[in-house]
């Protein structure tokens, strides 16, 4: 039981740690972003800025909603933690939370109230998010399960600690590369990136995550920005240690795929909507084929 | 006398009820749900102690190999089911079936005990004789019950519809049994466990029952008469054929497989599982583009039993590739699966039924902001939605993981590309289905629930009375607890799979461990649960700290006041979806412009939606085009003159001596 207290606790410590760097991680990408397109960019730690000004701002709620917009936020908050606190634990020490599909399904919690609360403030612009949304998780879910096949047929396991690569074995191989490629392509659905989505634009009609959060202010504003860079962060590392299959320390790998990401959103215009399901299908492919080759 | 026995004399007085005097209509209805209540809590106390008991017991035995009832763990999963959803949902009905006062309600509840009682019946069944018998029993009440508000053209229709495809399913297992019994002494399921026949028959006899069964269970394409009989019965008819019926025919199928075969062909197992998967997605994908509540759940339930026979069909596999104890976790998982879901469909379905009375409708595009109306209500169909779309430490995720352990262990165990991608087409599937049943119940509570009211019906909504209010009460906390602490059932329930014979257990109290991957898989609801407490008490006391500073203002739209027809319709909502699977969905789109004198301004537009099943009109459709057509034809030699029919008399003799000389 102490034994147990104690990994729990090492778990609880990782989990934070990534939450007090996420919003810098998300900060070094914007400002890779800001340097490959010749601009000087804001300092990589705006977002803690950011996050402290939405927080102390006051909160405005719309008549219409009920207590599912005040607590969609917490929700998707608490879910994202914990599935935080499921990844491979580095400390030492293992808390057997659950595997992957259940990571996969905490983060559906979260994914579930924040396009109810969409749809709570009873205006077109939340809808039209929380159906994006959804249609956009509709593409991409069965491409996530046939990562975790894929990855299942490498390792054996569907536990995240065991998903990792530990380079006794091949880690460098067809399959290996292709299902690298093919998660990083998910990766970039799944936290709104370009080209599927895009997190700073301005004009309702072309965003997605951001147009269900347009009714939200104050805290709870700032608890959504904090836990969607809070997912990004997370889906970076679970890459980094799971799909990645080159030996680098941890940190670097990260940061190696945060840069990325950077050197995406630069070469790329946001897609169309309906143009997201060849995206998808593409990534889908490289999976089958990387699933055959094992 | 055993308790299971007087549980079914029980249910028949509440049956006589329907033939006392109508002056005391209410009184025969409360006599009714309480005969309903006791003999269903008879069965689940009784039904409890036969779970895990290695062999059969005999209840009835005449002797004459036809009219025994009899007992054994797996019938006894499936009669604590039944109990338990004939006690939550008679509750319910107390309240609920009082709005058919003055409308056959003796009828009603005389019907509702003989509908359970027959279902108590096939589930005792000891020999085919009986099981044929029950089985026809609850075909012709549960048609009678579908068929109660039969002035309703659209009732009297599908009720035509399910009678006529019930009947199809039963002649199919009545073929099954017999080819079965034809190598065997008696009718017995004792005896037809040890028929011998020829491995071309014994193929025969399972496609016949699996297409029995799975018409039943309402998998594609044998859905069709589903999405219209369980919307178009009173709601708690529909929540018992949800939750309950469609299990039977999970229990029928398992009683085919597991004691009337002796080991299965790989193809057998395949069937099973594309069937099955095809039947989880292809119907989700039509619930999500449905915008009556009822026939939202209809189709949820077909996704349910696809993901249920799915299960049974990846263990079949296992089994036919030599790896029959890692079958184990697959079966678990469709048992585990159809306990949880006969739960949570019941209760979403009286859920529906307390929306229906509170708005008159069962269209959710005229209703919204419910939330705000009926509190209790709403509280709970935001757990049952959650439980439907499988979010963990909800009762709906358990049954699914342990499939998705049943896909894994297949995926690792196969060797072999096509095994192997089967396996990935499960997982595609899978994933889909899931991410499409989510959408489905955001979609159904965000419009029915949350945002604005559509249209004055919702003004008048009002909160349950209390006995409807208890029955999903209890469903709920069910909903949570088993979600919480599977660890108990998903013992019990493996235990009846493996009939003790396996020493290994997957559950404790702290959650489910599966080894079968050849490395270990663990889901710890509990762990995660407190967990996810304390982070949002956490999170929430930094929140209110200093004070945050909150306030109400309408929303900026542009300078206009935003309307409630500005809000996103359910239409709207799965738009993008229906684009994107528009090749398999085939929507009707009817757009009509009214032009006046002006062409820009002014102009009335009309807009058509449909997406009607497409098996309906590709399938169904067609080939009742043809019967009819060839009847017609048929007809012209039918002319009712005597003269006629003995001329044709005459010349079939010819015919007949001819070949005869010949």
């Amino acid at each position: 039981m102490d034994i147990i207290m104690q990994n729990l606790g090492y778990s609880f410590l990782q989990a934070f740690l990534l939450l007090a760097f996420a919003p810098l991680i998300t900060g070094i990408i914007k400002k890779v972003k800001a340097r490959l397109q010749n601009r000087i960019g804001s300092s990589i730690f705006q977002e803690y800025l950011d996050v402290y000004k939405w927080w102390r701002k006051p909160t405005i709620l719309t008549p219409e909603t009920s207590i599912i917009f005040i607590i969609a936020p917490f929700v998707y908050f608490a879910t994202t933690f914990l599935a935080a606190l499921m990844l491979p634990n580095l400390l030492g020490g293992k808390v057997a939370f659950g595997d992957v599909f259940v990571f996969v399904y905490i983060l559906a919690i979260g994914r579930f109230f924040m396009a109810l609360s969409s749809m709570d403030a009873a205006t077109a612009f939340g809808g039209m998010g929380g159906s994006r949304e959804i249609y956009i998780s509709v593409l991409v879910e069965p491409a996530i399960m046939l990562a975790i096949l894929s990855n299942l047929l490498r390792s054996g396991s569907t536990m995240l600690g065991n998903m990792a690569f530990d380079y006794t074995g091949v880690a460098f191989s067809v399959a290996t590369v292709l299902t690298c490629i093919a998660f990083f392509a998910i990766l970039i659905a799944e936290n709104s990136r370009i080209p599927v989505d895009n997190p700073d634009t301005h004009l309702e009609l072309t965003m997605i995550h951001e147009c269900m959060l347009l009714e939200y202010s104050g805290r709870l504003l700032s608890l959504i920005h904090l836990t969607s860079m809070f997912k990004l962060a997370m889906f970076l590392v679970l890459f980094s240690m799971i799909y990645l299959p080159i030996e680098l320390p941890l940190v670097l790998k990260v940061l190696l795929s945060a840069v990325s990401v950077s050197i995406i959103e630069t070469l790329n215009n946001k897609m169309r909507l309906f143009k997201v399901p060849v995206y998808i299908a593409t990534t889908m492919i490289l999976l089958v084929l990387a699933i055959v080759a094992q | 006398m055993n308790l299971l026995l007087l549980a079914l004399i029980i249910y028949c007085v509440g049956a006589i009820t329907m033939l006392l005097p109508k002056k005391i209509e209410l009184m025969a209805h409360y006599i009714a749900q309480a005969c309903a209540i006791v003999a269903s809590g008879l069965v689940l106390y009784k039904a409890a102690f036969y779970l895990l008991m290695p062999s059969e017991e005999l209840l009835l035995d005449t002797g004459w190999g036809v009219y025994t009832l009899q007992a054994d763990s797996w019938s006894a999963a499936f009669l604590c089911l039944t109990g338990l959803a004939g006690i939550v949902i008679s509750i319910y009905a107390i309240d609920y079936a009082k709005a058919f006062l003055g409308k056959r309600l003796r009828i009603l509840g005389g019907l509702w005990n003989v509908f359970l009682l027959s279902m108590v019946g096939v589930l005792l069944a000891g020999d085919a004789f009986t099981f044929l018998l029950t089985w026809e029993l609850m075909a012709v009440s549960s048609f009678l019950l579908v068929n109660h508000e039969s002035e309703k053209k659209e009732t009297w229709s599908a009720a035509f519809q399910y009678l006529v495809m019930t009947h199809l399913g039963t002649a199919a297992i009545m073929i099954g049994f017999f080819i079965i019994a034809s190598g065997a002494d008696s009718l017995t399921f004792a005896d037809l466990a040890r028929s011998k026949i020829s491995p071309v028959m014994q193929n025969i006899a399972f496609v016949a029952a699996f297409m029995g069964f799975a018409l039943k269970a309402g998998l594609v394409p044998l859905h069709v008469w589903l999405p219209n009989a369980h919307p178009a019965a009173p709601t708690h008819v529909s929540a018992l054929m949800s939750g309950v019926m469609l299990k039977i025919a999970v229990y029928g199928f398992g009683r085919f497989v597991f004691q009337f075969f002796n080991g299965f062909v790989e193809w057998q197992g395949i069937l099973v599982l594309v069937i099955g998967l095809i039947s989880a997605f292809l119907s989700v994908l039509y619930a999500i583009m449905e915008k009556d509540m009822k026939r939202i759940l209809a189709y949820s339930s077909v996704e349910n039993m696809g993901i249920i026979f799915s299960a049974i069909g990846t263990g079949m596999i296992l089994m036919s590739i030599g790896y029959g104890r890692l079958a184990m976790v697959a079966f678990t998982g469709a048992l585990v699966h159809s306990f949880n879901h006969s739960i949570m469909k019941a209760l979403m379905f009286m859920a529906s039924g307390a929306v229906m009375h509170a708005t008159g409708s069962k269209n959710i595009e005229k209703m919204g902001g419910l939330i705000k109306y009926m509190p209790w209500t709403a509280c709970f169909t935001l757990i049952g939605s959650m439980a439907l779309a499988a979010l963990p430490l909800t009762n709906g995720f358990v049954g699914e993981w342990l499939t998705l352990q049943g896909f894994a262990t297949l995926a690792t165990r196969a060797d072999g590309h096509l095994l192997r991608l089967l396996a990935a087409a499960a997982f595609l599937l899978f994933g889909l289905t899931g991410a499409l049943a989510l959408g489905c119940f955001v979609r159904l509570y965000g419009t029915a629930f949350l945002g604005k009211s559509r249209s004055n019906i919702v003004e008048k909504a009002h909160e349950m009375p209390f006995f409807m209010l208890l029955g999903m009460g209890i469903e709920t906390v069910l909903v949570v607890v088993l979600g919480f602490i599977p660890g108990p059932l998903v013992e019990t329930l493996q235990g009846v799979i493996s009939g003790g014979r396996f020493n290994t257990t997957m559950a404790d109290n702290f959650g489910i461990i599966w080894g079968g991957t050849g490395s270990y898989a663990i889901f710890s609801p509990i762990l995660l649960g407190s967990s996810l407490i304390v982070i949002f008490l956490v999170i929430y006391l930094a929140y209110k700290i200093g004070g945050s500073f909150v306030y109400q203002d309408v929303t900026w739209n542009c300078g206009t006041y935003p309307t409630e027809r500005q809000q996103y319709t359910a239409t709207g909502f799965s738009k993008p979806l229906r684009r994107a699977f528009s090749f398999l969905l085939k929507p009707k789109r009817e757009a009509i412009y009214l032009r006046k004198e002006n062409a820009y301004f002014g102009k009335q537009v009309q807009y058509k939606l449909a997406v009607p099943d497409q098996f309906t009109e590709r399938l169904y459709a067609p080939f009742q085009k043809h019967l009819v057509m060839t009847a017609s034809v048929l007809r012209k030699i039918q002319q009712g003159s005597v003269r006629l029919y003995i001329g044709y008399a005459m010349v079939a003799l010819i015919i007949v001596l001819v070949w005869g000389a010949m």
